[in-house]
């Protein structure tokens, strides 16, 4: 059977009360409906609210907490599909949730890699992230990431811009993460157009751009391995390579 | 002459990027509400540049006039080199710009020695200063001492940086005499000593420091740096130690002529074997002996200490003690936890292993799972060795187009 929901939290927590409650045996989850002819049955999942926080009252209470942020951190994992393992993980935490932590199981190994594989990209993009100074002085970065992180990076600048207001912006899915002095979180951009820069922005850039060439030894270069290390898909708005 | 500032930074950060201390890891989160800046226990590496190295710090001098004259040193008095510095306040202001870019994660800030040793630290403290109190600038800092600077100087240096350090640059001071006439095995390391101790009497925790060592200028052995470098680690509570392969930038008659190759390779074992003091829990003596001075450079220092001590070995993955785990080679810190988190539940095979992706190229010569082997290799040292520098290959028969008989006009068989 293949079960297609609509790529909410919500619709996975409905999913996964369906599939508990009407004893589904899914083969495959997807979120769009297929279209080409297959001779499987085909289930839309409808997302309740009702079913949803049903289930998650149950995986909050029973699951030990590094479990239950696993859970919310895969579903940030949004390039990959993570839906069946993620279905059998929480089936698995269910039945014992000691096994949550048996490596051996695919599903929890599985799933313990792609988190740590989003650690890692956010890791990656919380020294990769480049601000431009606005006219008000307001610090703004464009992201594009493989995994919707503007979260966890707008958490880590917290810390570090304490004092600054700034914008995250990820332009593929259409948030930012937004802190000034009223307001910090998440909030959806439908639409933007291109700010106004400081009359600084050039020279820092330009400074920049000769601290970064002179500080390569050129007798040691090594484009391979630097590529390595800041892969293409970084670079779209790194100051340095554009 | 005036230099603008374009290219000041282009010298300045010129001269400064043989020093290859750029980490900003190892300090403790500190973000403090309505101030700028927070260091990061991990560090961060914010690019990489094209020799491959992680630019994580705004590494620059704050000049490169200076008086001393050291063989190795590209800014050396008798140098006929483009001379500028940075005024105290333009290199705080640019800090504080690119770190609200989010290009670097604080400043290392090293210095020519100008006029005199103490001039020097007191333009230094004035950029730390500008920084933290005016600024209010709470991000990482890393400070070179300069050697021979007054010893209260030093002090206010040390309250104010996250991590300071001074490079010994060579192993032996039979090597410092011939090579940097100004300097002194003492007196390179009395800013260290100096500010050990004045940490040791405050009681709070230490300051970072590290230093650098140069490879390959001078005939010192991978013994006496491995040595030098326990040592440093044991009593001056040094946190690091950098190695770095002797690049020609000076012709003099006390440097080895004409070297074609920085000896990469001795620097990349040097570090394989200095991570293997600092989180494996080896000691100098063990990784280089009298008999093998040097590091083999064909193998890593982990297998060849394996190699040397076959009597540890073949060691059974679901009996082993996580220190015993921790020295088979080709599996590192990650791998063992892993393979202690898997065992609780049951008793792991080489499948098992090859699930948890735990890297068997080399492993597999040293371990056995339930009692049984996976390698045909036999147990001996050069063969094993043998295996791992060139491992057997698959035979695959290609066919060749020509050795069958066919006839030259036609193309028929």
């Amino acid at each position: 059977m293949i079960l297609v929901y609509d790529r909410t939290f919500e619709g996975f927590l409905t999913l996964v009360y369906d599939v508990y409650y009407e004893k589904l045996k899914p083969s495959e989850i997807l979120y769009t409906q297929p279209k080409t002819l297959l001779l499987d049955e085909i289930k839309e999942i409808i997302t309740n609210e009702q079913k949803a926080n049903k289930v998650l009252k149950a995986i909050k209470n029973s699951f030990p907490k590094k479990t239950f942020e696993l859970i919310l951190n895969i579903f940030m994992c949004d390039s990959k599909e993570f839906e069946m393992d993620l279905l059998k993980y929480i089936i698995l935490g269910f039945k014992d949730k000691n096994e949550l932590f048996n490596i051996n199981n695919f599903e929890v190994f599985y799933l313990q890699n792609l988190q740590k594989e989003l650690f890692r990209s956010v890791h990656k993009m919380t020294g990769f992230t480049r601000f431009e100074e606005l006219e008000d002085g307001t610090l703004y970065a464009k992201i594009e990431t493989k995994f919707n992180m503007a979260y966890f990076l707008g958490r880590h600048f917290l810390k570090r811009l304490n004092n600054q207001k700034y914008i995250i912006h990820d332009i593929d899915r259409k948030i930012a993460f937004i802190k000034n002095d009223d307001f910090i979180g998440i909030q959806n951009i439908a639409s933007f157009e291109e700010p106004t820069l400081s009359q600084d922005e050039e020279k820092f850039k330009k400074l920049w751009n000769t601290f970064f060439k002179s500080i390569a030894i050129e007798t040691r270069e090594n484009k391979k391995c630097q590529q390595n290390l800041v892969p293409l898909l970084y670079r779209t708005f790194m100051t340095e390579f554009l | 002459m005036r230099k603008d500032i374009y290219e000041k930074m282009q010298i300045l950060a010129d001269s400064a990027k043989y020093d290859v201390s750029c980490s900003s890891s190892g300090s403790e989160n500190n973000h403090k509400t309505g101030e700028l800046g927070a260091t990061h226990n991990s560090g961060i590496c914010h690019t990489f540049t094209a020799d491959g190295r992680c630019v994580s710090l705004l590494k620059v001098l704050l000049t490169n006039f200076c008086i001393y004259d050291c063989a190795y040193c590209i800014n050396r008095k008798s140098n006929d080199i483009k001379r500028t510095a940075f005024s105290p306040r333009e290199l705080a202001d640019i800090t504080i710009n690119f770190y609200k870019r989010n290009y670097i994660e604080g400043l290392f800030l090293s210095s020519g020695i100008i006029d005199s040793e103490d001039h020097t630290t007191n333009l230094i403290l004035r950029v730390l200063k500008i920084l933290r109190h005016e600024y209010r600038f709470n991000g990482y800092i890393h400070v070179k001492l300069i050697p021979g600077a007054d010893e209260r100087l030093i002090e206010q240096v040390v309250s104010l940086a996250n991590r300071v350090s001074s490079n010994i640059e060579l192993p032996s001071d039979k090597s410092l005499k011939l090579l940097a006439p100004n300097k002194t095995k003492e007196k390179v390391l009395q800013p260290l000593k100096h500010a050990r101790d004045i940490s040791l009497e405050k009681d709070t925790k230490p300051i970072g420091m590290s230093t650098q060592l140069i490879v390959g200028a001078t005939p010192e052995s991978d013994k006496d740096i491995l040595k030098l470098s326990s040592v440093l680690y044991d009593k001056a509570l040094l946190k690091r130690v950098y190695y770095s392969a002797y690049i020609p930038v000076n012709d003099d008659k006390n440097l080895p002529a004409l070297v074609n190759k920085p000896p990469l390779l001795r620097e990349h074992r040097l570090y394989q074997a200095d991570w293997l003091l600092r989180f494996y829990d080896f000691s100098y003596d063990e990784i280089v002996s009298d008999e093998f001075p040097n590091l083999d450079e064909d193998v890593d220092p982990k297998t060849s200490w394996a190699l040397q001590n076959l009597q540890y070995f073949p060691m059974e993955i679901n009996k082993a003690s996580k220190d015993e785990l921790l020295r088979i080679p080709g599996v590192g810190a990650r791998g063992v936890m892993k393979i202690l988190k898997a065992r609780r539940f049951k008793s792991l095979d080489f499948d098992d292993l090859k699930k948890l992706k735990i890297s068997l190229k080399r492993a597999q010569y040293f371990i056995t799972c339930k009692g049984k082997s996976k390698s045909k290799t036999a147990f001996y040292r050069e063969d094993i060795k043998q295996a791992i520098i060139a491992p057997p290959k698959k035979k695959i028969i290609q066919p060749t187009l020509f050795d069958i008989n066919y006839s030259h006009i036609t193309g028929e068989l």
